[in-house]
């Protein structure tokens, strides 16, 4: 092995180091968890604490479940989440398209203001919002938290597919449109399809804004639509924290997320390299 | 190629689309949400919002509520600072989802403009069978706003195991002179803690604890302020701020002395690590609220072997500070009369809370009643705590959370560094909550 190939060589095995102890670093909190959800509610609260379970029990996961209402969060939640994604990218891709495609100086003040809109703290106007539901008779209903939290995701949403957008090459609109296709036929059925890893990873952030957030659906949802992260939060008690049925619960929760990221992982990947080398 | 592809992606979008459209009508036509039951719209029902861990109190009053009066209680539960927050949110936008809210009594000052006074409720007969600090604070400006639904206090809790071993007691006796019992002053409770802080397996490290000291919390330390005979905790009804005077001083000198007796990460230590220690059979003592008799796992260390006695007294005598939740009643919202309705049923059948996950009640005649029973070993130095002369209230300060986030919360967590100047954190504090409350 001459210098260069043990030079290399090096680099890789400290490049394998670094990445393990990253996956390590960001996957051990999800892993005590996980481990947590199978301790006895005693070993929970073990002090020092221990990280493997001495005795491996599901108990933890019937009480969170037997638990009234967490069901119904769980089905909340995913109305919620599955609602708002649709609404953010429904109001998403034709704005982020026009701002890509026309190149106003609306358009450009339109895309700022997007931004801002992200910047504005979500307590502000979540408690106008409470009174605006009320009004429109949709409180505590999972289309009024649908439409709180695309106010979180649409602006990430319209920016993310204006990049996408940005890379279509606009000779293919034009040559969509020589074989007879209008504008809105180019765009369905030619930008589209090519920017379809783009629209499934403004999705995934849509729907896992949605998913997380905790703000919204405290200060919007009560017996009807209460979703799982308010849930969650009601195992710690000013007199107590169920630290197992906690757990148990985030751990059934996270389940989703990591399925959905798993089935669209190859377009997440292809979205986030889309428009990063422009042929 | 390309464009057998592009057909292809674009059925695939509109399929989805299509999908996509289905849900969201689907939504939108059934009404949206899964959960619970339909909101308590109706003149035969009403909403209770209420902190997670005291839901259960208040259920078995609803059921028979329902029975009694054909009136549902739906309850919507929040953790408790969301709860804060929904209250905050919902009086200020004018619009309520809910008809009684149950309070912690540190939130009454904050909200009393926002609640139907009670005054009609609170006869000479009901006021005498609450405790005197629960009356007292109930009150914001000369107005009842809230009517105590249970009521807590610390008390101390010790592992008998170890207080009735004989050579425990033998030794006590001789390396301190008198008895080993369950301590009743800062001195005895000090050098108890001192005497039980021992390595029991001779390898050097200590094994067993003496006491905890809580640092991320405030009302331990405010209970040994009451404790020095303290009239006015931390802000007096005239706005004056008594910190960095010699009663806290010596509270904190006193609060900080039993760190030596105390396992380590104090300044972190919360309500929920102090049990769990505890439980664990880590500590010999704790001074902790008294729901948590109820609440000690079957299969823990100290299972069968707790005891319980009243709040330790310092120069001032005994003191505990009341842990309070109150049901109010929003001006705002229509059902005024169910929700009073409600409220004064929750007084007259306080006794249905008793047989509950935390078990407490806030009627003096309730607890007495249970006192003496099996099980229920704690009421009795609850209600004596309770009853003591140096036990007051928290101010009815509406700024109250904020001087006890911004102000209490870090300077009980520098004073519990080792080398910490007790004397300047009071004094900086008590420039910080001038500043709050100015």
């Amino acid at each position: 092995m001459n210098g260069l190939e043990t030079t290399r060589v090096s680099s890789r095995a400290i490049l394998w180091v670094a990445l393990v102890l990253l996956v390590v670093l960001y996957g051990f909190p999800f892993l005590y968890m996980l481990f947590t959800s199978f301790k006895t509610p005693l070993e929970t609260i073990a002090v020092p604490p221990t990280v493997l379970p001495s005795t491996w029990t599901i108990e933890n996961y019937t009480s969170a479940i037997g638990r009234d209402g967490v069901v119904a969060s769980f089905i909340n939640s995913v109305v919620t989440a599955v609602l708002s994604t649709a609404i953010s990218l429904v109001l998403a891709l034709p704005a982020a398209y026009a701002v890509t495609r026309f190149r106003t100086r609306f358009g450009r003040f339109f895309i700022v203001g997007a931004l801002v809109m992200r910047m504005v703290p979500p307590i502000v106007i979540g408690v106008p919002m409470i009174g605006i539901f009320r009004s429109l008779g949709i409180s505590d209903t999972s289309l009024a938290l649908a439409i709180a939290h695309a106010t979180i995701s649409l602006p990430l949403s319209i920016w993310l597919m204006s990049s996408f957008f940005e890379a279509v090459p606009e000779e293919l609109e034009e040559a969509a449109k020589i074989d007879g296709a209008s504008r809105l036929g180019a765009l369905w059925r030619v930008v589209l399809p090519v920017t379809a890893g783009g629209i499934a990873v403004t999705a995934i952030f849509a729907f896992l804004a949605s998913w997380n957030e905790f703000l919204f659906a405290l200060l919007l949802t009560a017996t009807r639509s209460q979703t799982t992260p308010i849930v969650i939060a009601n195992f710690q008690t000013q007199f107590g924290l169920d630290w197992g049925a906690m757990t148990a619960l985030a751990v059934l929760y996270s389940v989703p997320v990591i399925l959905l990221a798993l089935v669209l992982q190859r377009h997440i990947v292809a979205g986030l390299t889309a428009g990063a080398v422009k042929g | 190629m390309m464009l057998r592809i592009h057909r292809r992606m674009s059925r695939r979008v509109l399929v989805g689309a299509a999908g996509v459209l289905a849900v969201v009508t689907t939504a939108v036509l059934s009404g949206c949400g899964a959960g619970g039951g339909a909101p308590a719209a109706g003149d035969d029902s009403i909403t209770v919002l209420v902190e997670a861990g005291g839901h259960g109190e208040l259920q078995p009053i609803a059921d028979q509520f329902e029975t009694d009066t054909g009136t549902s209680v739906t309850f919507v539960e929040l953790p408790y600072d969301g709860l804060y927050n929904r209250l905050n949110s919902e009086f200020s936008s004018g619009s309520l989802s809910f008809d009684v809210a149950a309070l912690d009594s540190i939130w009454l000052p904050t909200f009393a403009e926002a609640l139907t006074p009670l005054d009609d409720v609170f006869t000479d007969e009901v006021q005498s069978d609450l405790f005197p600090a629960l009356v007292t604070e109930a009150q914001v400006d000369g107005s009842f706003v809230g009517m105590p639904a249970w009521t807590n206090s610390e008390i101390l809790y010790y592992r008998t195991d170890l207080f009735e071993d004989p050579a425990q007691q033998a030794n006590f006796k001789a390396q301190f002179g008198y008895d080993l019992v369950p301590p009743t002053t800062w001195e005895q409770y000090a050098d108890v803690a001192k005497f039980f802080t021992q390595d029991t397996d001779g390898d050097g490290q200590v094994d067993i604890y003496g006491t905890d000291v809580k640092g991320a919390v405030e009302t331990e330390w405010l209970a040994t302020l009451s404790q020095t005979g303290e009239k006015d905790m931390v802000v007096g009804d005239d706005g004056t701020v008594s910190l960095g005077d010699e009663d806290s001083l010596e509270a904190l000198d006193f609060y900080t002395s039993l760190l030596p007796y105390a396992p380590s990460g104090a300044a972190q230590l919360d309500w929920a690590g102090s049990q769990n220690l505890f439980n664990q059979g880590q500590v010999a003592m704790m001074r902790f609220w008294a729901h948590a008799y109820k609440q000690i796992p079957a299969d823990s260390a100290v299972a069968g072997n707790v005891g319980v006695m009243t709040m330790v007294g310092g120069p001032g005598g005994v003191a505990g500070v009341p842990g309070a939740w109150y049901l109010s009643v929003p001006a705002g919202t229509s059902k005024q009369e169910k929700a009073l309705e409600f409220v004064q049923y929750a007084y007259d059948h306080n006794e249905l809370s008793v047989d509950t996950d935390l078990g407490l009640a806030s009627r003096i005649s309730v607890l007495e009643q249970y006192q003496d029973k099996p099980g229920y070993e704690n009421y009795k130095p609850l209600i004596d705590t309770l009853n003591a002369e140096s036990t007051i209230p928290r101010p009815a300060n509406p700024k109250w959370q904020e001087i006890v986030d911004s102000a209490l919360i870090p300077m009980i967590q520098k004073a519990v560094v080792p080398g910490a100047d007790n004397q300047k954190l009071l004094d900086d504090a008590k420039a910080q909550v001038e500043s709050i409350i100015e």
